[in-house]
Order: structure tokens, then C-alpha cells, then sequence
């Protein structure tokens, strides 16, 4: 392939060539930092997964045993990978259900529209530290608002944060709650959505809901997909809100894959196994897309695809 | 020359040129008037001084700095070393790491991972430095001195906060409210539960309002260079450095996770994951000082601290020593630690940095740091100099050294700290939760440690 490259460069004009290493001189910044804070990485912890190494001595070589280790006799990994799936299969799915509804409902004539796109987008622009203290304040059994509210009532509070069962369903609703960007990817999506459709859909005697399944779903859907997959990866490196909010508890409920990486490398000073974990996400992270892409034509509908066919 | 025209280019090079000038001029600090006397020159050239990176991982030691320049000593410390302290504090672990492993450490630095550093051999040891110094280890509380070497060598002297580490705090107008007499403060685990039942308090709906004891916040809760509360308190060590084995899995060690496990379920687990959250904030005896929580086991830092953060608190705060089993009543058990200055072996200027340890131990630079953090060193010439009275509660912990007749030390265990303090923390809520039974738990934690300790390479 190399040799093609140089023998494709010398049959090219010279305007090409000086247009060409122009081209690489402009990129080369993009260029330089792939490579170095990319690239580089990545084969390095290619390399590091394979050793046994602290940060503070060298690496000592062990072959793939942090990867049998995890594999096989890992407890704690079991249970991370456990978290881990629930919410991957849970969190892309809701999350862009709701900001697919969040859209639909912002995309018809509403009083205030502006102010409610405003608004729901609003959770998207906050930080997610600030997101956090929020939510633990609005949730703490002790002195959240909610549990406030309930106990003035004489009622009971609910341990939305702090109970092993609950804390999961809790974070599916914040992360719900944080679609601001998907919600305005598909709100651009639906104001593309031909209105000859909808109007063709009317003569035939389509009610909303048709028009909703069978036009505006179908029209979305490369949309949905792209919203899918970013959910999905997004949900396999899920870090900060469980870290800020939980610190993977209570009773390692929240341990989720990337915690428990984070742990491995800076806490425990296993830098070795947090490499090898690294990987073994990236792998399932591609596997999971491709399966993703490879299955797609049956649920997404390209336009374009049928115009041309 | 004077004949040629003078062109637009030249014009706004010109104008260009004396705006430039202006500039630069109006950034320039002003002149010294010529009839003010001239300034007094440095004692030191800057450039002649030696610069020291001093890295803390605690907050505001920046601020501190600026009143320890004002000293005597530090005068001293910079006319007699020729150094300039670079002081960096907030450094996180992270922070620390990426420098050791990129090769550029501090000279100077305090972080909590003591053992892991020395066992990893990223430190330079100091006792030729320690000779000939002003130091003098038989100044120091000799668990804080001991714990600053590993396998004979010296590699850090006590500094900043060290002094001892056990007493039970508890507030006394919550004792005297809930019916109990503070004079008389529980003295083994049955009465500090007995006390712990009286003082935890819900609402008609089953809130939780107040409680005793969280026998795992705080110092209760370590298992780290500050030792481990459960063995100390039980009697057993759990580490044998000469053999690399653990004894963790034993009958006092499974009673003492079955013991405090039933604080915590009379509280229950979800409300103390909430308290936590919230109360705690991240500090250490935040649920105290906001009267949720009535009794706390910490260090002597607790009497000064709360002081500082919350006066009303401090006022009817009073210490005592840590409960033991019945089978060990009158044992009174002291643990000797706290933190230490390390020198970084890859660092530009470890060894002359060694005078920041004299510095941090002179009576001026003690007591700045006392009167602003409540923070005592283990140096034993600013101890004696300290009025025990000034915070409520502090005093016991003077009394302690005399008094106590088991004196505790950090276990000199290399296995990565933070893994113990994870892991530990993770087996005690599956025991309080009810997934595992005291004995299961102790067989857990003794399972981890052996094969993580054979896993970092300190055991074939």
C-alpha cells in the first residue's frame, strides 16, 4: 500500500503535490497531536497491559496475565461488568427516547417554545459537578428536597441515592433528565421531516399517531441511530455523575467500568491492569458498534438509499 | 538621508515603533524617585538561591507560606541554606504520580501514600542527613520517628501534623440530653452501643433525626499510615513484616467487624450512606459538627478543627479514649502517627532541600501552623509549649501519652493503601448490609490482601 501511495505521488501533477503538502502542512497540527496523544497512548497501553507496573518502578513483563486475571478470577470485575451492561442497556435506550420525545413535543406549536427548548436544553450547558451537587441535594434521604417534602408529610423518605436497588433506576432518570444535545440534534431532524409527507399522511386519512410511527420515526431513524451510538459509547465510559455522586456505592452498585479503571490506575497503582481494562473496553466498545452499524438496515431508513435505488 | 521622503510605510513603522515604546514604558514598574533613599538591597541575590518545589497534598499552604516568611526562622532557613521554597499545595495524587513516573517529583513533598513511596523506591534516603542536622530524633514521639523508615533506612522526618490519632470525641449536651451521664463515657464497645442506642433518634414516619456513633467515620474508619482502629483496638497485629504474612482472618478481627456493624444497622445503611453524602461533605466529622452525629473517633486534630469550624460545637466537645472489647477493659490504647516530608530521589535538589525539615520544626513555624490549621507536630519541644486547654477535648490527648499502656504505630505493610482503605470499606457494608457475616469478612479481606500483596511483586 505504501508503494502505491509514493507511486500514486510521483504520477501526480506538481500543482497536486504542493496542493497536497500543503494540505499535510496545514493538518499537521491535528496530525502531530493524533499521533502523540492518540496513537501513542494506545500502543503504549497496548504494551503496559502486558506488564505488571506501578507508576513508580519499571514495567516488569507478565505476559497476558492481567488479562486472565480479570477474565477469570477478577470478582470485583464481574460485578463491574454487570453494572456496567445494566446501564449501557438501559441508559443509551431511555436516553434517547427521551430526548427524541423532548423534541417531538418542543417541535409542535407550543406557547413558549423558545423558552421551554431553553430550558431543556439548560441541563446540557451546566457542568456536570454543578449537575451533581444539585441532584444530591434534590435526593439525599436526609436532607434532599424531595425527602424534605415527604417528610413534612409524615411519610416516609425514599433513599433514592443511598440504596443499592434504587441507585441505579435514580441515575437513569438524571441521565434522561441530561439530554440537551441529543435533543437538539433531533429537534434539526424533525424540522427536515418533508411537511408533503404529513400532508399526503392527512389525505390518506392518517391519525397523529400513524403520522408519528410511520413518517416522523422512520424519517429520524439515522438520527436515532447516531444518538444510539453515542449512547452507547458515552454509557461504556460512564465516569463522572456515579464518581461525583455515589463514588461507585452504595455497596458497589454504581462501580461501573470506568471507576473501577480509574481505581486500578490511580489508586490501587495498578497501572498494568488498568491498561489491560482499557483494552478490553475498546474491544467490546467496537464490537458493540459494529454490531450496532451491521444491523441498522433493518431499523433505519435512508432517504437518499431508496431516491437512488 | 535628511532629502528622502518620508513614506507611509516609514510612517507607521515610526508611529508603530513609539506606541510599541509607550507601551512597554507604562508596563515597567515606576522608576525610584531620585530623592527617595534607594532601596535596601536583597541579602541574597534571588538568582544565587537555590530553588526547593515543596508539594503538600492539603489545601491553603500557599497562604500559610506568606506568614512564615515573616519569621525569624525562616530568615534563618533562607540566609543560611541559600533557598527559595517554591511551595505547591492541593496537589493531587494523580498530580504526584504523573511527576514520579515523568521523573520530575519535587524535591520536598507530603502525601499520604508513605509506605507505598518508600517500599517503591522513588525516595532518597536521609540519615546522614538526619546526623548532621539540628534534628534530634529522641525530640520526636518515638512511633511518629519510627514510622519514617523502612527497612533500616530513614527516608522522612514527622512534619506538619502528626502527634497521636485515637480518642472518641463526643458532644456532651447531646449525652446530657439523650439521659447520659458525660462524666462517665463508655469505656467498652457494649457501653459505647448502649450509649450509641440512647443517643440515635427517628421520627414518627422512621426518620433517621440524630445518632451516636459511626464507628467508621473519620479515624474509625482507616486502615492506612493512620493504622487500623479494629486491630488496635481488639489487640492484634495484622501484618508481620518479617514474613510478608497477613492475620486478618482471626476470631478478634471478625468480632470487631460484627461489633460495629451493629452501629450501623441500628442506624441503618441507607441512612448512613446519606449522612455521609451529605454531612460529611467530604471532611472528616462534618456530621458532628452539625450535631447530627454525637460521637466521633478521631485525632487530636478534632478539639482545634472544630473550633474553627464551628465554635458552638467545640464548646461542649470532650474526649476520651477509644472503646475496647470487655475481655481488654482497662487496656488504653494510643496510636503514634501522622505525616512526614519526603525527599524524591529523581528530583533536582532532594538533599538541599532537607532544611524545610528543620524549618517545619522550629517552635515559630509549630506555632503558625497550630494557631491557623489546630495542627500539632511530634516534636516534642513545641508539644511542651502548647496550652492543652485552649480547645475543649484537646487535653485528653496530652494526658493520653502519659497515660495510655498500649502505645500503636502504623504497621510497616507495602500493599497499596488505597486498596486496603477500598477494599476494607467495601467487605464492612457487605457485613453491616447483611451479605456477610463478620468471619466471612475478615476471610475476604485476608484472601485480598495475600493475593494482591503477591500480585505487586512483594511476595513469590
Amino acid at each position: 500500500m505504501t508503494v502505491s501511495v509514493f507511486r500514486g505521488f510521483r504520477t501526480l501533477s506538481y500543482r497536486e503535490r504542493r496542493n497536497l503538502l500543503l494540505g499535510v502542512i496545514f493538518t499537521s497540527p491535528w496530525l502531530i497531536g493524533f499521533l502523540l496523544w492518540t496513537v501513542y497512548p494506545l500502543l503504549a497501553a497496548i504494551y503496559y497491559s502486558l506488564t505488571r507496573y506501578d507508576i513508580m518502578r519499571p514495567p516488569i513483563f507478565i505476559g497476558l496475565k492481567n488479562y486472565k486475571d480479570l477474565i477469570t478470577s477478577d470478582e470485583t470485575f464481574r460485578i463491574v461488568m454487570h453494572n456496567t451492561l445494566y446501564w449501557v442497556a438501559l441508559s443509551a435506550p431511555s436516553g434517547v427516547i427521551s430526548a427524541f420525545l423532548m423534541a417531538t413535543l418542543l417541535n409542535t406549536r407550543i406557547l413558549g417554545r423558545s423558552l421551554f427548548r431553553a430550558i431543556f436544553f439548560f441541563p446540557a450547558i451546566v457542568p456536570v459537578f454543578v449537575t451533581a451537587m444539585v441532584w444530591r441535594y434534590l435526593l439525599n434521604i436526609q436532607y434532599g428536597a424531595i425527602n424534605a417534602v415527604l417528610q413534612e408529610l409524615g411519610l416516609s423518605t425514599i433513599p433514592f441515592l443511598s440504596n443499592p436497588q434504587l441507585v441505579k433506576p435514580t441515575l437513569l432518570v438524571i441521565n434522561m433528565w441530561a439530554q440537551g444535545n441529543a435533543m437538539v440534534i433531533f429537534l434539526a431532524t424533525l424540522q427536515d421531516v418533508p411537511r408533503s409527507l404529513y400532508e399526503a399522511a392527512t389525505v390518506d386519512g392518517a391519525n397523529a399517531w400513524h403520522k408519528f410511527w410511520h413518517i416522523t420515526i422512520p424519517m429520524c431513524s439515522p438520527v436515532i441511530l447516531f444518538n444510539l451510538i453515542m449512547g452507547f459509547i458515552g454509557s461504556f465510559q460512564y465516569f463522572t455523575l456515579p464518581w461525583l455522586l455515589t463514588q461507585g456505592g452504595p455497596n458497589r452498585a454504581t462501580e461501573f467500568y470506568a471507576l473501577y479503571l480509574y481505581r486500578n490506575a490511580f489508586q490501587w497503582l495498578r497501572m498494568g491492569k488498568a491498561a489491560a481494562l482499557a483494552w478490553i473496553l475498546f474491544i467490546i466498545t467496537v464490537v458493540f458498534t459494529v454490531i450496532l452499524f451491521r444491523t441498522s438496515a433493518r431499523f433505519v431508513y435512508y432517504a437518499s438509499e431508496e431516491e437512488r435505488g | 538621508m535628511l532629502d528622502r521622503k518620508l513614506s507611509r510605510r516609514d510612517f507607521l513603522k515610526g508611529v508603530s515603533g513609539v506606541v510599541a515604546g509607550g507601551m512597554l514604558a507604562a508596563c515597567a514598574p515606576p522608576a525610584t524617585p531620585v530623592s527617595q533613599k534607594p532601596a535596601e538591597a536583597p541579602a541574597k541575590s534571588e538568582a544565587k538561591l537555590t530553588p526547593i518545589k515543596f508539594w503538600t497534598f492539603w489545601g491553603g499552604f500557599e497562604e500559610m507560606h506568606e506568614d512564615w516568611k515573616k519569621t525569624d526562622a525562616y530568615a534563618k532557613f533562607i540566609d543560611g541554606n541559600h533557598l527559595k521554597l517554591e511551595i505547591t499545595s492541593d496537589v493531587s495524587l494523580e498530580s504526584f504520580l504523573s511527576n514520579i513516573a515523568a521523573g520530575t517529583p519535587p524535591d520536598v513533598g507530603v502525601i499520604w501514600i508513605y509506605l507505598d513511596l518508600m517500599a517503591k523506591g522513588v525516595l532518597t534516603p536521609i540519615d546522614d542527613l538526619v546526623a548532621a542536622s539540628s534534628l534530634k530524633p529522641e525530640e520526636f514521639l518515638e512511633g511518629n520517628w519510627k514510622f519514617c523508615s523502612y527497612k533500616g533506612k530513614q527516608y522522612g522526618v514527622p512534619a506538619l501534623e502528626a502527634f497521636v490519632r485515637r480518642g472518641l470525641n463526643y458532644n456532651a449536651r447531646m449525652v446530657e440530653e439523650a439521659g447520659l451521664d458525660p462524666d462517665n463515657p463508655p469505656v467498652t464497645w457494649d457501653e459505647a452501643l448502649a450509649w450509641h442506642k440512647a443517643l440515635t433518634k427517628f421520627d414518627s414516619a422512621g426518620n433517621l433525626i440524630q445518632f451516636g456513633l459511626d464507628p467508621y467515620d473519620a479515624e474509625g474508619g482507616v486502615w492506612s499510615s493512620d493504622g487500623f482502629m479494629i486491630a488496635e483496638s481488639w489487640g492484634f497485629d495484622w501484618f508481620d513484616e518479617n514474613t510478608g504474612e497477613f492475620n486478618i482472618d482471626n476470631d478478634k478481627m471478625a468480632e470487631g467487624l460484627e461489633t460495629l456493624a451493629e452501629f450501623i444497622r441500628i442506624i441503618g445503611p441507607d441512612n448512613l450512606d446519606a449522612v455521609r453524602a451529605v454531612a460529611g461533605q467530604g471532611t472528616w466529622g462534618g456530621a458532628f459538627n452539625a450535631e447530627v452525629q454525637a460521637m466521633i473517633i478521631e485525632g487530636y486534630w478534632h478539639p482545634g478543627e472544630t473550633a474553627h469550624e464551628k465554635p458552638e460545637v467545640s464548646k461542649v466537645n470532650r474526649a476520651t479514649w477509644v472503646p475496647v472489647p470487655e475481655s481488654r477493659r482497662g487496656t488504653k490504647f494510643q496510636f503514634a502517627g501522622g505525616h512526614m516530608l519526603l525527599f524524591f530521589k529523581d528530583a533536582e535538589h532532594p538533599r538541599e532541600a532537607f532544611p524545610v525539615a528543620e524549618l517545619v520544626n522550629t517552635q515559630e513555624i509549630c506555632d503558625i501552623i497550630f494557631q491557623r490549621n489546630g495542627w500539632l507536630p511530634a516534636w516534642k519541644p513545641f508539644l511542651e509549649t502548647v496550652d492543652p486547654s485552649i480547645y475543649p477535648g484537646l487535653d485528653f490527648y496530652f494526658k493520653s501519652i502519659k497515660e495510655t499502656n498500649e502505645w500503636w504505630h502504623a504497621e510497616p505493610c507495602e500493599l497499596s493503601s488505597d486498596f486496603r482503605q477500598t477494599k476494607f470499606a467495601e467487605v464492612r457494608e457487605a457485613i453491616y448490609r447483611g451479605e456477610m457475616t463478620g468471619k466471612e469478612g475478615a476471610k475476604k479481606l485476608q484472601q485480598l490482601f495475600e493475593e494482591e500483596y503477591k500480585a505487586a511483586g512483594y511476595k513469590s
